[in-house]
């Protein structure tokens, strides 16, 4: 039993898994205390502060669940399309327009739903993703037809989801019926995504997003499907001469990697905001990229990976409100992360390439 | 007798626990062009890249006699440390940027001495700028700070004259033909004037006629009073060009002797340890020849067909061709002229301007449906488009879509069929080292071409295209390349084997083409004329006069 254990561990390669984020956590908070100490903060209150603000007791801990599901939810998509070699920048668009076509149905569509049926939560979210997949073909279609770079693609049409957001709510169709701010009315109640534990905030999301981590792992490394897509971002040209069409797999790649965003914005919106309004995201689809290359670009260690963010979020917080720290500090840290994680992913890159050269 | 330039003593080298390099010793002569024989695997690389600084031995020392004369252990941290100790080396994948003049890479090379370091001695001559040697003038004359474009130019221009290495200094490296750039990689280690010179396989990617001008130079460059490792698979190049041979087997070394005291059969017999056999093939002697009978069921058939290349230019040109079941058909000719923009059109790879391609009377269209219509490809390049580096080996015996529909069910992959079938063709290929989940990355070249092997033959496909399917392979695995091709033809299966090796096509093909600048000529009347044969490779169209 205990040596089955071992077989499976050494199979994992933990220790290969955590180094990275090891290295790039610890360097980050040496970094940070630094920063901190130069701002006039005691950088072990400070720490000390986060780490009980993100898991000092079961509500706290609930609240990081809350704040990690959209980085879950966004990391889920980028690591999907860069597993392909689909540079998807365009999760944060993709997440807003999910978000978007929730709202249409929340505040539109649904109330032609009876009361209190269950199928309309299904339905929005469904929606949702159909809306953010969609958005995620228009990048898509252009690089298999026009060979456009999907990186100046996406960047561009995130622009294009957040104007479009803000046109639909400040003076458009989708704003409240009151007129008084550019945010959209409430959606009903019936689209509400189930809290778990009320008063809690903890919501059904958080689970649909663990376990869409699950079965996109097995998609990757268990389906033909799967094998397909990560021939095609390991070695394009081998799995075209084998017969996998890129053309095809970019353009499932990017309507997953779309609809799982736009699914993240969907909850988002029906667990917790429950309205849409301008900054609805505040970088989520960014701040994926670094959660899914900190994860490695595996499903199941983005679970963790959003985690941290979450952490660190309502880390931050208490940060604030217990040491005095301003919010601004707390995006240097963050911000130093991202550097820290990028960084040393360009390392490894460059190592690699070293020793196949050799 | 000649003094020692270079010499290993009892140089080891291990990768856990796998010895590459077993307590090697190894001397070079100055001036003397030293071969070193070994199959693949053997510790040929890895023994270059101890002396060039890319690996540390794990035991055992490394001497050498550096510019001025010093003698002094090499503790090669990097290529660097060698380069500064004289040793250069030419990788048979160039270490060239693509998107920078001739010079300028020159210049590159030669900032590399800025940074390298002497071992042992200490002291004088060990810093560059103190050093009077031309190599470190030139290196000043580059510019400390800003780079003088114009004295690259002139430096390299007055190499090229020097060596009689001509080559245009301003032209970019990705403009240039594999032989150019094979010249830009020699120059570049005569720019830091390396008197120990490593080749890695460079006749591997030449014509025989340009293996000719390759050997002149070699001799120009020993007369000058350089030494000369020479790495090579290709017996009879190592007998016409080398002093002494050193012959490595599975990491050791089993001979060392001067030229011509063994013969190449002798040689080989040592490299492998068994006495080889030459592929056993009588034309026509188990199957009647069927295209002579005129019974046999065609295959593929090409009509008229053109394709562009990578450049728009038209790389095959009105092709017509036909190849039928149980027969071989060899395409001939110099690398370069449409073989690649051939197989990747009938692979449905590359679009195809005008003409037809039918595989078993039906036009499949895109690479998918070829495959699916019985079609196995043996690429060109093995390492981009045979397999995935980063994968494992099961995974790389899976990568055709044929393989992947029959081991998936409902799009779920069958674990236990998927490791079955993989150790299955691990046993009956013989792929070492035989494991299931390492990266295809860390095998040898001739393993890998075995996992591609493995995974195409295993299908039985109707048509198989083999593109230079022994590229850099050595003699025992060559051959049971050739064995697997003949296989399939006798199993009445057709073979479209394409490559530059001339010998591997008059050995194995039943019918002869030559490819020339886009063209394809029947020349099985020729297959024992090897002028006319080389007449016709090199577009000689006017072969009328012989006839």
């Amino acid at each position: 039993m205990i040596a089955k254990l071992g077989n499976i561990l050494k199979r994992i390669n933990i220790i290969q898994w955590l180094t990275a984020p090891v290295i790039i956590l610890v360097s980050a908070f040496v970094v940070n205390a630094v920063v901190m100490l130069l701002c006039n903060y005691n950088p072990l209150e400070a720490y000390q502060a986060a780490l009980s603000g993100a898991f000092g007791n079961s509500r706290k801990f609930g609240e990081t669940l809350v704040k990690s599901t959209p980085f879950l939810m966004a990391g889920l998509s980028v690591a999907m399309a860069f597993r392909c070699g689909i540079w998807n920048i365009g999760a944060e668009g993709q997440f807003l327009m999910g978000a978007l076509a929730a709202t249409w149905f929340g505040t539109r569509l649904a109330t032609l739903f009876p009361e209190n049926t269950w199928i309309a939560v299904p339905i929005c979210l469904l929606l949702s993703m159909l809306a953010g997949g969609i958005w995620g073909l228009i990048p898509a279609v252009l690089k298999v037809t026009r060979g456009v770079n999907e990186v100046i693609s996406t960047i561009m049409l995130n622009y294009v989801a957040i104007h479009l957001v803000s046109m639909m709510i400040d003076g458009g169709p989708l704003q409240e019926a009151s007129q008084r701010g550019p945010q959209s009315d409430r959606i009903v109640e019936w689209v509400f995504l189930p809290r778990l534990f009320p008063p809690h905030r903890i919501h059904l999301g958080i689970v649909i997003a663990v376990v869409l981590a699950i079965i996109l792992t097995f998609i990757l490394f268990r389906t033909a499907f799967g094998y397909q897509l990560r021939a095609v971002g390991e070695g394009a040209a081998a799995a075209e001469a084998a017969g996998i069409s890129i053309v095809h797999n970019t353009l499932r790649v990017f309507f997953i990697s779309g609809a799982l965003a736009g699914l993240g914005g969907a909850i988002e919106l029906t667990a917790l905001t429950r309205r849409l309004f301008l900054n609805f995201s505040p970088g989520y689809g960014y701040t994926a990229i670094a959660v899914a290359l900190l994860a490695k670009l595996n499903p199941l260690v983005t679970v963790a990976a959003a985690l941290l963010f979450g952490a660190l979020t309502t880390g931050s917080y208490s940060m604030q409100r217990e040491v005095g720290i301003s919010d601004r500090v707390t995006f240097v840290i963050q911000a130093t992360i991202l550097l820290f994680v990028i960084g040393y992913g360009s390392i490894q890159l460059f190592r690699k390439r070293a020793s196949s050269h050799s | 007798m000649a003094e020692n330039i270079l010499e290993l003593r009892n140089v080891t080298k291990t990768f856990g626990e796998f010895v590459a390099v077993d307590s090697v010793d190894f001397a070079l002569q100055a001036g003397e062009i030293h071969a070193i024989l070994g199959e693949n695997g053997a510790g040929k690389s890895t023994l270059m890249n101890l002396i060039y600084g890319l690996y540390q031995p794990s035991d055992g020392r490394i001497y050498v006699t550096d510019r001025e004369g010093w003698r002094h252990r090499l503790h090669a941290k990097s290529p660097r440390d060698a380069i500064i100790n004289g040793i250069g080396m030419v990788h048979q994948h160039f270490m060239l940027i693509e998107n920078l003049t001739v010079a300028e890479n020159i210049a590159l090379s030669l900032g590399q001495l800025r940074t390298g370091r002497k071992g042992g001695r200490m002291g004088e001559g060990n810093r560059p700028e103190s050093s009077n040697l031309p190599i470190f003038q030139s290196l000043k004359k580059l510019g400390a700070f800003w780079f003088k474009k114009e004295n690259a130019i002139e430096i390299t221009d007055a190499l090229s004259e020097q060596f009689g290495l001509t080559v245009d200094p301003t032209a970019l490296v990705r403009t240039l033909s594999v032989g150019l750039k094979q010249r830009v990689e020699i120059l570049k280690a005569l720019a830091v004037d390396a008197r120990i010179l490593i080749l890695d396989e460079p006749t591997a990617v030449l014509s025989p006629q340009e293996v000719e001008g390759f050997f002149t130079i070699l001799r120009n460059l020993q007369a000058d009073g350089r030494a000369i490792i020479f790495i090579s698979h290709k017996m009879k190049e190592v007998l016409s060009i080398s002093d002494r041979i050193t012959v490595l087997r599975r990491g050791k070394k089993v001979y060392l002797g001067p030229t011509g005291e063994l013969t190449a059969r002798e040689l080989a017999r040592e490299m492998i340890g068994e006495e080889i056999n030459e592929v056993e093939r009588s034309v026509g002697g188990e199957l009647p020849n069927p295209y002579e009978n005129g019974s046999a069921d065609s295959v593929l058939q090409l009509e008229n067909l053109t394709v562009l290349g990578s450049r728009d230019e038209i790389a095959v040109s009105d092709v017509s061709m036909e190849t039928h079941r149980g027969e071989i058909v060899g395409i001939a000719g110099v690398d370069g002229n449409g073989q690649r923009e051939l197989a990747e059109a009938i692979m449905g790879l590359r679009q195809h301007t005008s003409g037809a391609i039918s595989i078993l009377g039906a036009n499949p269209h895109g690479t998918k449906a070829v495959r699916q219509r019985g079609v196995g490809y043996i690429p060109e390049d093995r390492q981009t488009t045979g397999i995935i580096a980063s994968f494992s080996v099961t995974e790389n015996l899976l990568l055709n879509v044929t393989h992947l529909e029959r081991t998936a069910r409902w799009n779920i992959l069958n674990e236990t069929k998927k490791q079955d079938i993989a150790e299955q063709l691990i046993t009956a290929y013989d792929i070492r080292p035989p494991v299931t989940n390492t990266p295809a990355a860390a095998l040898s070249g001739g393993n890998q071409q075995k996992v591609v092997l493995a995974r195409e033959i295993s299908l039985q496909p109707d048509l198989l295209i083999a593109v230079n399917p022994t590229r850099g392979l050595d003699v025992n695995a060559a051959r049971y390349v050739h064995e697997n091709l003949l296989a399939q033809r006798n199993k009445k299966k057709s073979v479209l084997l394409i490559s530059t090796e001339l010998d591997e096509v008059l050995l194995l093909s039943d019918r002869l083409f030559v490819m020339s600048r886009g063209q394809l000529i029947e020349a099985t009347a020729q297959r024992n004329d090897i002028e006319a044969l080389g007449l016709l490779m090199t577009g000689e169209t006017d072969t009328k006069q012989k006839t």
